[in-house]
């Protein structure tokens, strides 16, 4: 075989290379502190020969957390290495994990603490010192209140402050300060992400599983995208065997994407519809009864209801192929070969946000199909591992008498059934969405007027965006934790700055899976700038304020006032301080992070644990006689015979030990109790619209990396996928600008012409188009999806469904 | 001694392009798209949505071959192409005058000018870096979260590649220009 590949085609990728120079307005100029000039390139160094020092750490430029090593000389770390010895990352670092070295060096980054100056969300800063920001924080400047006076008029009411996180290692400590500040409103990007997901499977299966692709021989990756959306081990596993080489592998996807381009098979499907898919499978292996009888017999639950609503229904091949676009044919094809290679078959279950608003019963019908197969908790099949434990480190959770419960809003959702107003069940992470809405909406409970923001950024992260600014500028006090100024950072009235994860030792965690280990992200230098990591910062921050938000709560907080007022015997300056301790923020930031992990994990793997995750990053039982370089390439992490495939025997870890297809307790919640097709589910787009699809990159982690320079290389700027006989109808030519716009909003961004997609879906990248002018790069560079993506919320878990808006296009 | 070469697992490449961010970390390779030792060649699909030939998106991962017979090497008039002790094709940048013949003469797109050492430059295995460090994958290799690469000495026959080269059917690129190149496509 022979394939022509030039430079020249491959250039074609990255037309428009201008540089986006330096805006420089007051905030740019102060951001970029120590006399650099926006607008220069950082650059890359070449690894010397002689001595290096190499660190083990933990990548953390999208949420895998691979390990790495860093290599530093003369005190700069001049190249990022996979770290061979950690089974999740399998000895490889993606082209993010190698580009941390350009956001460790990114002249962007936060560089001290800031208090704002101008108007909300103008960007307009001033520098200044940490006590300086911990005090504006606790009782306010001219153009902001303080906590002290937001809790004194909210008469200790500690729910008036909403904390929400993204993900990231240092979360878990962010979320102690939560935890310890008493409110009961947190919000994570879960209701962004993957909680239908979660969900779905949990209530399913007892547990969302892993996939065992390293031995599985058929595998149907729906709505998924591994050889983009990086997962590991996932990515690692699936793409060495599929063409033929042990794992055929079926795409399903309305777009033709890289994982189709790796698939033996791909079927386009239309957006929204993967549910009919999934039922119309289960007629064919229910009709033609090639489900595995003894294992449906002895470990799933309902299937005699599941089989009548599947019959009875008749969601055959024939009645998918209308609502999905994909031929009868292949649908009888693809239930026969499954069931064929079961139990080494998966269904993948997939790791990504809620596109359509029946994503939680189509994740039922997912692991119900699954369960049929017998291919549960077994080898090449869907598997749950397991997990090396961490003991616990100190925290606190005080009750404060006068917090609120969760801001949530209850209504009658079936006769005599009290639910929520915006969705079925109120999960850990909350809805964002419906959570923003309600605000804006003043359907609030009580008020809140404060927030903390870590490592998070609502303004890209969630649909909409002109109502998370419209929420932000009405909140009064917003308080943001990052490593870089994005757009929500523009909004908040004081910026705390991280450290980069490069520059921080985090919470030690363990990983499960089928070779399970405990990793541990060691600082690699010391922090530049004037920036701290979160456990330092909280320190800090929780020194300052933890006594004077005591003594609001003496005041209104009765059950304290009982406690002060039995005095035991002692003094009432010795009881209060006794009582004191209970309440003490600071007490979870005394101790640094090295001594909690040592505290984690010396007591049940001893010391030896302890420095093997310092000097290695990576632990777990017997690794030293376990571990062995087989090639350049493949290493051993576990002996076959050790490898966690079976660990429930075969079962699902529901409380039944059984896959539940029927949960009658659902339909007091108003939601199915088995997966089922409502017409509403329809796959619709009026004339000269198009449905608006969004997705992941391997190059890019959401609206976190938009600004590095080094993943800017490949690919400038995020385009938008037209089918190219449409583009060609309206004149539409690669590289033309081209304004997407709904009901909600409007972005501009680049056309790319291509059969890759459908006539009547556009796609594009998420996690471009900021608006901060602080972001060199990322500024106004490429289409904000978010921006169109209108706030429709499922109905299930409030989660957000990003696939359901339909837009418009106009060549600008 | 030895006689470098390179076996591609090319069915493996997913195009994520780490080997790219690899090289120009590991080799200190200037910024910009069109400066680059290392790339993933990808052809746009053939066909009409959805009906899209699967075989048509095949990912290309390339680079230097380090050719036994370089064009690059007999056109360079300052000799400043030449072959290492490792049989290696390598720039010395004293010597490059720019005047570009090999960028030319490179039927495989190799070569790109690196506007800092004002050099043509190029793949060099990693020789002064990792290579020159006893490191025996390339960065390249080493990243690649599929395992596309296998680096190694054609002349050992208990190496790696030389196993792989034996056990496992292989092609070159334009084979029929006689360049012999040392990259092997592993079917």
């Amino acid at each position: 075989m022979q394939v022509e590949v030039s430079r020249r085609r491959f250039l074609q990728g990255s037309v428009a290379m201008s540089v986006v120079g330096g805006a420089s307005v007051g905030v740019t100029n102060l951001l970029a502190g120590h006399g650099e000039e926006k607008g220069e390139l950082s650059v890359t160094t070449k690894t010397g020969t002689s001595k290096a020092t190499e660190v083990a750490t933990l990548c953390e430029m999208c949420v895998n957390k691979c390990a790495a090593l860093a290599r530093v000389e003369d005190g700069i770390v001049t190249k990022l290495n996979p770290n061979p010895l950690f089974p999740k990352s399998k000895n490889m670092l993606c082209p993010r994990g190698n580009a941390g070295i350009q956001a460790l060096y990114d002249p962007d980054r936060l560089k001290s603490p800031m208090i704002r100056v101008g108007e909300k969300g103008e960007g307009k800063f001033k520098k200044v010192s940490w006590a300086e920001a911990y005090d504006a924080i606790l009782n306010g400047t001219d153009k902001f209140p303080g906590m002290g006076k937001i809790l004194e008029e909210e008469q200790d009411n500690r729910s008036s402050f909403l904390f929400c996180a993204g993900e990231g290692m240092a979360e878990h400590t962010f979320k102690t300060f939560y935890s310890a500040f008493g409110s009961s409103n947190w919000l994570n990007h879960a209701s962004l992400c993957l909680q239908t997901v979660v969900s779905g499977y949990g209530v399913t299966l007892g547990g969302y599983p892993e996939s065992d692709l390293e031995n599985a021989e058929y595998i149907i990756m729906a709505g998924a995208n591994r050889a983009e959306a990086i997962v590991t081990p996932d990515t690692m596993d699936i793409f060495k065997r599929t063409k033929g080489r042990g794992a055929k592998l079926i795409c399903i996807d309305p777009r033709f994407t890289n994982t189709a381009a790796k698939a033996d098979k791909w079927l386009a499907i239309n957006p929204g519809t993967d549910l009919a898919f999934v039922l119309a499978l289960t007629f064919v292996v229910i009709k033609e009864e090639l489900y595995n009888k003894e294992y449906v017999a002895k470990h799933v639950n309902g299937f005699d209801k599941y089989k009548i609503n599947i019959l009875d229904n008749n969601y055959t091949p024939e009645w998918a192929e209308k609502i999905t676009g994909i031929q009868a044919k292949d649908i009888y094809q693809i239930a026969r070969d499954f069931m064929a290679h079961a139990p080494k078959a998966i269904y993948y279950p997939g790791r990504r946000s809620t596109f359509s608003n029946n994503d939680f019963q189509l994740r039922r019908a997912m692991a119900i199909f699954q369960g049929l197969s017998g291919g549960i908790d077994t080898k090449g099949g869907l598997v749950f591992g397991s997990k090396l434990k961490l003991d616990p480190h100190e925290g606190l959770e005080p009750i404060y008498e006068r917090a609120k419960a969760r801001a949530v809003n209850k209504v009658e959702r079936t006769k005599g059934q009290v639910g929520y107003s915006d969705c079925a069940v109120v999960s850990g992470g909350g809805s964002w969405v419906g959570w923003r809405n309600r605000y804006l909406e003043n359907k609030m409970p009580y008020k809140v007027r404060g927030m903390f923001i870590y490592k998070h950024n609502p303004m890209m992260n969630m649909p909409n965006s002109a109502k998370t600014a419209q929420m932000f500028k009405r909140m009064d006090l917003v308080v943001a934790i990052d490593t870089m100024p994005s757009d929500s950072v523009m909004y908040a009235d004081v910026v705390l700055p991280e450290c980069h994860y490069l520059e921080r030792t985090d919470p030690v965690k363990t990983f499960g899976g089928i070779e399970p280990s405990i990793a541990q992200r060691n600082k690699v230098l010391e922090p530049m700038f004037d920036t701290k990591p979160v456990i330092e910062i909280m320190g800090g921050l929780t020194q300052k304020i933890s006594k004077p938000l005591f003594d609001i709560s003496k005041k209104y907080d009765a059950d304290i006032r009982d406690e002060l007022a039995n005095l035991n015997g002692k003094t009432a300056k010795e009881r209060e301080a006794e009582v004191y301790e209970e309440f003490n923020l600071h007490k979870p930031f005394e101790h640094s992070q090295e001594y909690i992990n040592q505290q984690m994990v010396q007591g049940t793997y001893g010391k030896d644990a302890v420095k093997s995750l310092r000097d290695n990053g990576v632990f777990y039982p017997d690794m030293d006689k376990y571990f062995k370089k087989l090639s350049g390439n493949e290493h051993q992490y576990y002996p076959e015979k050790h490898k966690s495939y079976t660990v429930n025997g075969g079962r699902a870890k529901t409380n039944t030990n059984k896959v539940e297809c029927y949960l009658p307790n659902l339909t007091k919640k108003g939601v199915d109790s088995m997966p089922m097709w409502h017409e509403q589910y329809l796959f619709t787009v009026p004339e000269g619209k198009f449905r608006l699809l969004t997705g992941r990159h391997a190059q890019f982690t959401q609206s976190g990396t938009a600004n590095n320079i080094m993943l800017r290389d490949l690919m400038h700027e995020n385009y938008i996928w037209i089918n190219r006989r449409v583009a060609k109808k309206r004149n539409i030519e690669f590289g033309d600008m081209i304004e997407v716009s709904s009901k909600v909003g409007k972005t501009t961004l680049r056309a790319y012409p291509t059969e890759k997609i459908g006539p009547n879906t556009v796609f594009f990248v998420h996690g471009f188009g900021e608006e901060s002018e602080a972001l060199t790069w990322a500024y106004k560079n490429g289409g904000n999806d978010n921006a169109v993506i209108e706030d429709i919320i499922e109905p299930v878990y409030g989660a957000s469904s990003m696939h359901e808006t339909n837009v418009e296009i106009r060549k600008v | 001694m030895a006689r470098y070469g390179m076996a591609l697992d090319y069915k493996n490449c997913i195009n994520c392009k780490a080997c790219e961010v690899a090289c120009k970390e590991e080799n200190g390779v200037l910024l910009g798209a069109d400066k680059h030792r290392i790339w993933v060649g990808a052809n746009d699909v053939d066909g009409e949505w959805p009906l899209l030939d699967i075989v048509s998106a095949t990912f290309m991962p390339s680079q230097c071959q380090h050719c036994d017979d370089a064009p690059c090497q007999s056109v360079c008039p300052t000799n400043a192409t030449y072959y290492d002790e490792n049989s290696v094709v390598r720039v010395d940048p004293d010597k490059c005058i720019l005047c570009s013949y090999c960028m030319n003469a490179c039927p495989y797109d190799a070569r790109y000018v690196d506007d800092r050492t004002m050099t043509v430059d190029k793949c060099n295995f990693c020789s002064d870096t990792r290579v020159a460090r006893g490191e025996t994958t390339t960065a390249c290799q080493n990243t690649c979260p599929t395992k596309v690469r296998t680096f190694g000495d054609l002349d050992d026959p208990e190496s790696e590649i030389s196993e792989l080269l034996r056990t496992r059917e292989h092609f070159s690129l334009k084979a029929h220009l006689g360049t012999k190149p040392k990259l092997y496509y592993l079917t």
